[in-house]
């Protein structure tokens, strides 16, 4: 008995001993990497092209000095923060009275509607994105944001509307009831019963289109020019002169990336709720 | 709704029919009949790009898969400190695609990228056609196998224990238990991740365009990177609406099984 029960607990010990290798092994494949180009950012020139590799080096900020204080990074920065969020907020406004109706109004048609709003938005971008050009230029938008902001509404509305959706039929239809027998409009119940219910699915959402609009390379490449552009089109205009300046390219991939993993660590909860709600439970 | 996807994608149809070119008006092209379409379907950089994307997503979706469950079944564990694992492994998922496409450039670089000094001797990834289509598609997969991951976790933790348990005092090994117990209740969502995998893999772009655009010698030219170069830097949106609309078709497919599939759990 004692002897059994001493081979499990060194069986146990075995597993974990696997796991946390295997766990630190993937950390390494996953993340080396980028803590290697974090590192690039704060080397020298000199630094950067050492051979062998440095592995312990004195940091500098000149990198990031630098690139703060260039026009064009200061420009795409703007522009990409004012896109997202007017995405976001375009985006929320619209969806999410959408998935209130697709919720709790049994329309004709509601089951194949809400299916071709999920077939769009899976439809490959750069499918849409030749018709939309020709559209948005013939409008003469190409050369306004406008044309990035609804382009990024199209594909983040359907995926406010599958989010929110769910989060609006898991709430109990008595409570607003009650709400409209206590006098309040249908508009005041949404307002003030409804929609603090449903916070999390508003973060949730607010923070899947926003990766989705500050991520996007494709929409602005073409939708956007050197006044309008944003930041991933700005990175990839660097990709053609690998080997000049990694200490500035490197800086700013960092500044680029960071924003959203702060954001995305403080939300995290919500974003993972968001992603299996939306992608799963439906 | 219907009007800001259904106006472009008529658009599209009409374009893909037409001999147009941008200084005309917009209805102002003469009616080409299927000629675009024959003109790509007769293009052997097409016909490659057809196959080259059907292969790279296959591959690289497959990996993501395993991958993804496999770091999924180890973040399962009931481990001190699992939870800065599960934190800091899905790290490249929220990765801007340009940015990590070209921090793995950067990386791969042959005369300073520290992968090469770790292999000891220098390799020109991106500059020859297998290396380069390996590099592109394996960016991809470290990019993506965390989005496969946390799926798959999610669904790990909320199945139920009880068959689990019941395996393993009927005296199954936990190989035994993974194959014919976890495997099964995983199925749905292992399904979804595929489907959502494949359509995303399907439409890849940003890499390639960072990383190799399209070459060397159109090796790495996948079919989004085709239309976008046909489109917009041959600057023949016809041919480019054409190209849309076999990817749309494709697409297609495989939005109707996902749809179905949700559709189905719909209906339960």
């Amino acid at each position: 008995m004692m002897a059994r029960r001493r081979s499990h607990r060194r069986n146990r010990l075995v597993r974990a001993v696997v796991a946390y290798t295997a766990l630190i092994a993937l950390l390494g494949f996953f993340l080396f990497p980028l803590l290697w180009i974090l590192g690039l950012s704060f080397k020298t020139r000199l630094q950067t092209f050492a051979s062998p590799p440095l592995f312990i080096w004195t940091p500098t900020l000149h990198n990031y000095v630098a690139v703060l204080g260039t026009g064009a990074f200061q420009h795409a920065f703007m522009n990409s923060l004012l896109i997202s969020a007017e995405a976001v907020l375009l985006s929320i406004c619209v969806g999410v009275p959408a998935a209130y109706a697709f919720a709790r109004f049994p329309f004709a048609g509601r089951g194949l509607l809400f299916m071709s709003l999920l077939v769009m938005r899976m439809l490959p971008p750069i499918a849409v994105l030749v018709p939309m050009y020709v559209l948005f230029s013939k409008l003469g938008l190409t050369e306004t944001r406008v044309s990035v902001v609804l382009a990024y509404t199209t594909f983040s509305l359907p995926l406010v509307v599958w989010i929110m959706r769910g989060f609006f039929e898991e709430l109990p239809r008595e409570l607003e009831e009650s709400a409209w027998v206590d006098g309040a409009s249908r508009y005041a119940a949404f307002r003030f019963v409804v929609l603090p219910l449903v916070r999390p699915g508003l973060v949730a959402a607010s923070i899947l289109c926003l990766l989705l609009a500050w991520n996007d390379f494709i929409f602005a490449a073409v939708l956007t020019n050197d006044a309008t552009r944003t930041l991933p089109v700005l990175m990839a205009s660097y990709s053609g002169d690998v080997g000049v300046d990694w200490g500035s390219m490197t800086a700013s991939c960092v500044l680029v990336v960071l924003p959203v993993l702060l954001f995305s660590f403080v939300a995290q909860r919500h974003l993972v709720a968001g992603l299996s709600s939306g992608a799963v439970k439906g | 709704m219907l009007l800001v996807f259904g106006l472009p994608l008529g658009f599209s149809l009409y374009l893909s029919a037409e001999g147009w070119s941008p200084d005309e008006t917009l209805f102002g092209g003469r009616y080409a009949g299927l000629a675009n379409y024959a003109a790509l379907l007769t293009d052997p950089d097409f016909i490659s790009s057809l196959i080259l994307t059907l292969g790279y997503t296959a591959i690289t979706v497959t990996a993501e898969l395993l991958l993804g469950l496999g770091v999924a079944l180890l973040l399962d564990l009931e481990l001190p400190l699992i939870a800065f694992f599960r934190t800091t492994l899905i790290v490249p998922m929220m990765m801007t695609p340009i940015v990590a496409a070209l921090c793995w450039k950067l990386l791969l670089d042959p005369d300073h990228g520290i992968v090469d000094y770790f292999i000891g001797h220098p390799i020109i990834w991106l500059g020859r056609p297998w290396p380069a289509l390996i590099s592109v598609g394996f960016v991809s997969v470290w990019q993506n196998a965390p989005f496969v991951c946390i799926l798959t976790l999610a669904g790990l933790r909320s199945l139920p224990n009880e068959p689990r348990e019941a395996a393993a005092i009927d005296g199954a090994s936990v190989l035994q238990t993974f194959w014919h117990v976890t495997l099964p209740l995983l199925r749905p969502y292992l399904l979804v991740a595929l489907l959502l995998r494949v359509i995303f893999e399907f439409r890849a772009f940003d890499n390639v365009y960072v990383m190799t655009g399209g070459g060397p010698a159109n090796f790495t030219l996948l079919l989004s990177m085709y239309t976008y170069q046909a489109s917009f830097v041959q600057f023949d949106l016809s041919l480019g609406a054409a190209a849309s609309w076999v990817m749309l078709l494709i697409a297609l497919i495989a939005c109707l099984g996902f749809v179905a599939l949700i559709g189905r759990r719909e209906t339960r």
